[in-house]
């Protein structure tokens, strides 16, 4: 019948949502959820095969707990710590000043700390190299003028914790932005008004309101130490080893492609356990779109 | 009283401080580029004598030309590729009420949150699984599956600002849908779509942790630049860095100026 | 209204599901041509919904819609020779003033100068002075806008035009003024307009028709003089603003007696067909203290509190025995004394009663 050619027409305009969706989605599907679960079953391949017509086993698992690679977990989680908490320290004051303080100015700063998100990390991380290095920009300067020497610098954990600081500063201080403008100014005056502290205000108003954009800040920012790998191997050496650093010699140095995939599970239920909690107590339309 | 109050001190502080941090940003990319000027085969400052003789290298050197050759195209189909799955990916997103829709949004944004390294690494399983032999076009699918959630979350907060009855009024004017997408949603949509282009195509051309995994025999720059990093540094780091460095100011610059001529010509229209 | 061609636009049984749930239910309705028609209801009455299906944005579950005679329920909207004002405006924000008005002639494939002179006639027929030609709409006022959208729909030349509350962002002055304004352009162009809005007091400035709704159906048509003089019942009453309202029943050939309560009021009609529902008594038609001993119903409360409406003063009664607030207001030149606190006799003549049974 006309009428029902006509529905199909008008969808167009109705309700499409899922004709969009599909693209990204089958997209994903095959490039995201497909080689995730090859990880996954690579894990409980025995070690060193390359192929997955192997008899299931948990060798790869309880290897992995007899071996020393909870080192490797416990820095990467430390780093994490670290990094979030030295991160929400330096970002905080910024992030309010975009939020409330900048105005016309707030989006020159935006595009100014953005920008370096899109050099490549391995030149920002170089350059880091050229300060640190033994007679390079910082120890060259202190020694011609001071007469001091800052050689070891380089390949320590400090150094590491320097780079991971410097690559991951945006991704913490975006989401804070957008916390903080979420907080009107009328109700910070009308706490005050009702006779509250400046840090009562801060407690009891400014933090829960700007919770959502605090936490997809920690969060994404926790996630992506957790599995960072370029700063500990381009300024730490041999100082640490972390999790994705094993995960790469395994898969690559040792050929233990169940070993490495195995890793990769734990590293992987790690983070998504993080993220799950995150996306449970976030509403992203309001957050993103500031509904 | 004559000394400046609180809240003041705190506005002097934020400002000093945020001035402090931007200039943190910046200072290893000045770094690369005064080391690509310098004379020495090792690096060491103050640097005694500056050259050019790295680039002229660079510039004739063929190896070198093949990698920007293989960076620029990886980076050239992402984007237009991410652009139009993002586009569609948003409007889903931001724009459209269905059921399914928290779920997808929460689902879509994943990669984002994926350690870069371990998703190569899983990429790689999978090509080999498939038996797919890997080269920069199989790095193309691996940009694809990270960059594409990030041009959507982009892209969705145009969309969110967006109202539909733009769409439908337009569409009771008398307009074919098709009218209605290239007269009323791609041009309010586009500032969106741009940004979401710069972003796609600058990080694509600056990835590594992908790459490393899944560009086969063929290399980009940043694979290597950490492949000299590690092992092997010639002078030419510095250089090279700094030339895709400034590729990506260029291109930035060039978006700068498209975006100035955009909004000239609504400046236009609002001054009248 | 002729009745000459009185289906204009004709709609039967129209009714739209959104799955269980009835969001319009069986509305049957005669829309006259150049009538200026107001569907008016709370949020959730279906009104939203139902315009929706008349410009073509959706599809009625059940039912036939007919323009001039036609069907157009498989019309799709760019197709219907209908157009609509919306809310939200819709105001293209990347295209100028003119650009925005000569959308429609444009696609429709007129050339440059017939679209120019079609624009330059239709701001000035909407008081649009001709240099905003180039002006963005983002930088235009709140009215200028209203005047934009307006311009715009005509500028389709619609059989008929729709409107879904466009007034309703606005701050009261401005809205007052534009409403008289829309009805003044209604009465230069000759074109069928219909109306939605949730306020009746707006649609009763403009309308020649009315219609309420109430959870998808139909609740009363009429003109605005029926709707105020003879609601059909205490939901039209009520939405018409404050009145007061008493439950009653039947006492005698034109007594009602207040239920549950001693009190006896004369009515005026017949009341051969009723026996219990509910009295109303509109304030401005109630007299208070000297005033109210002519009246031939009359109850004693304490005056709580007044407040000044400009023209008239309203207060607010308590009566005892009904355990209600009553409102009455005076004209300020009225002679009245009481203060807050005392007790005052209101009063009010049997004419001015209105009985409706739910």
């Amino acid at each position: 019948m006309a009428g029902t050619t006509q529905n199909s027409k008008l969808q167009w305009l109705r309700n499409p949502g899922v004709l969009a969706a599909l693209p990204a989605s089958i997209f994903l599907l095959i490039g995201f959820a497909g080689p995730l679960l090859m990880v996954g079953a690579y894990s409980f391949m025995p070690s060193r095969s390359f192929s997955l017509n192997q008899i299931p086993t948990f060798e790869n698992y309880i290897s992995i707990i007899h071996d020393s690679y909870y080192l490797s977990f416990f820095w990467s989680l430390a780093m994490a710590v670290i990094v979030v908490i030295l991160l929400f320290i330096i970002c905080y004051p910024i992030a309010y000043g975009m939020a409330k303080l900048f105005n016309k100015w707030a989006n020159l700063v935006t595009a100014l700390i953005a920008v370096p998100i899109l050099i490549s990390e391995n030149i920002r991380l170089f350059g880091w190299v050229l300060i640190l290095l033994k007679n390079g920009i910082l120890d060259g300067s202190l020694q011609s003028l001071f007469g001091v020497s800052a050689s070891g610098l380089l390949f320590t954990v400090p150094a590491i914790i320097l780079g991971l600081v410097y690559v991951y500063l945006p991704f913490t201080l975006f989401p804070l932005v957008i916390g903080i403008s979420m907080v009107p100014d009328t109700l910070k005056e009308a706490a005050s008004d009702l006779g509250a502290t400046r840090w009562q205000i801060f407690r009891e108003v400014e933090l829960p309101l700007s919770m959502p954009g605090l936490m997809i800040g920690g969060i994404l920012t926790f996630v992506l130490v957790l599995g960072s790998l370029a700063e500990a191997k381009i300024l730490g050496g041999q100082a640490i080893v972390m999790i994705a650093d094993d995960i790469e010699s395994a898969f690559t140095f040792a050929q233990n492609w169940p070993k490495g995939s195995a890793l990769s599970v734990l590293l992987i239920a790690l983070s998504g356990f993080i993220v799950f909690l995150l996306f449970r107590r976030v509403d992203l339309d309001r957050v993103i779109g500031r509904r | 009283m004559n000394r400046p109050s609180w809240k003041k001190l705190t506005e002097r502080f934020i400002i000093l401080w945020t001035g402090a941090v931007i200039v943190f940003l910046y200072v290893p990319m000045v770094a690369v580029v005064l080391a690509s000027f310098s004379k020495q085969r090792y690096f060491k400052f103050p640097v005694p004598a500056f050259t050019d003789k790295w680039y002229q290298k660079a510039f004739s050197s063929l190896s070198v030309r093949e990698l920007l050759w293989t960076s620029l195209s990886i980076a050239a189909l992402v984007t237009i590729i991410s652009v139009v799955l993002a586009f569609l990916g948003a409007l889903a997103f931001a724009r459209y009420d269905w059921k399914g829709r928290k779920l997808y949004q929460r689902l879509i944004l994943l990669p984002i949150f994926f350690p870069q390294a371990v998703l190569g690494l899983a990429m790689l399983l999978w090509f080999s699984a498939i038996g797919v032999t890997t080269s920069w076009h199989t790095a193309v699918f691996a940009h694809l599956v990270w960059i594409t959630p990030i041009v959507i979350l982009i892209m969705s907060i145009q969309v969110y600002s967006f109202d539909p009855a733009l769409e439908e009024a337009a569409y009771d004017l008398g307009a074919t849908r098709w009218q209605v997408l290239t007269q009323i949603t791609l041009p309010i949509l586009s500032p969106g779509i741009i940004s979401g282009a710069i972003f796609a195509f600058l990080l694509s051309w600056g990835n590594f942790p992908l790459s490393l995994f899944t560009t086969g025999a063929d290399q980009t720059i940043p694979e290597w630049l950490y492949a000299k990093m590690v092992s092997g540094y010639t002078p030419m780091v510095p250089t090279l860095g700094s030339l895709t460095l400034s590729a990506a100011a260029m291109f930035l610059l060039v978006a700068y100026i498209i975006w100035l001529a955009i909004s000239a010509r609504r400046r236009r229209l609002d001054s009248l | 209204m002729s009745d000459v061609n009185e289906s204009f636009l004709e709609l039967s049984g129209i009714t739209k599901r959104f799955g269980d749930f009835v969001a319009v239910d069986d509305i049957n309705l005669k829309i006259a041509e150049g009538e200026f028609f107001t569907l008016v209801g709370p949020s959730g009455s279906g009104k939203t919904t139902m315009i929706r299906m008349l410009v073509g944005m959706d599809q009625p579950s059940d039912g036939e819609m007919r323009l001039k005679g036609q069907v157009m329920n498989n019309l799709p909207a760019n197709k219907r020779p209908t157009c609509m004002v919306f809310q939200s405006l819709a105001l293209f924000p990347h295209k100028s003033v003119g650009e925005n008005i000569e959308f429609s002639i444009k696609i429709a494939g007129q050339d440059k100068a017939a679209r120019r002179t079609r624009v330059n006639q239709l701001m000035e027929q909407l008081r649009l002075p001709l240099s905003y030609y180039e002006k963005s709409v983002m930088q235009c006022s709140g009215g200028e806008r209203q005047r934009v959208a307006l311009a715009r729909a005509l500028a389709f030349d619609p059989d008929i035009l729709f409107f879904d509350e466009p007034l309703s962002a606005l701050d009261f002055r401005l809205r007052k003024a534009l409403e008289k304004e829309l009805k003044d352009i209604h009465r230069e162009t000759g074109k069928t307009f219909v109306y939605i809005t949730h306020s009746l007091e707006e649609a009763m400035v403009m309308s020649d028709r009315i219609a309420i709704m109430r959870q998808g159906r139909i609740v009363q048509v009429g003109t605005p003089h029926e709707i105020y003089n003879y609601p059909k019942n205490k939901f039209v009453a009520q939405f018409m603003g404050e009145v007061n309202t008493l439950a009653v029943k039947k006492s005698g050939k034109n007594k009602v007696k207040v239920v549950g309560g001693d009190d006896e009021f004369t009515v005026l009609d017949d009341l051969a067909d009723f026996t219990t529902g509910f009295l109303i008594i509109r304030p401005e038609i109630l007299k208070i203290g000297k005033a109210a001993a002519k009246m031939k119903n009359r109850i004693k409360g304490v005056a709580y509190n007044d407040y000044a409406l400009g023209s008239r003063v309203q207060y607010q009664i308590i009566i005892d025995q009904f355990e209600e607030h009553w409102l009455v207001e005076r004209l300020q030149d009225e002679p009245y004394e009481g203060r807050r606190g005392d007790m005052v006799e209101i009063g009010w003549q049997p004419a001015d009663s209105i009985l409706v049974s739910e």
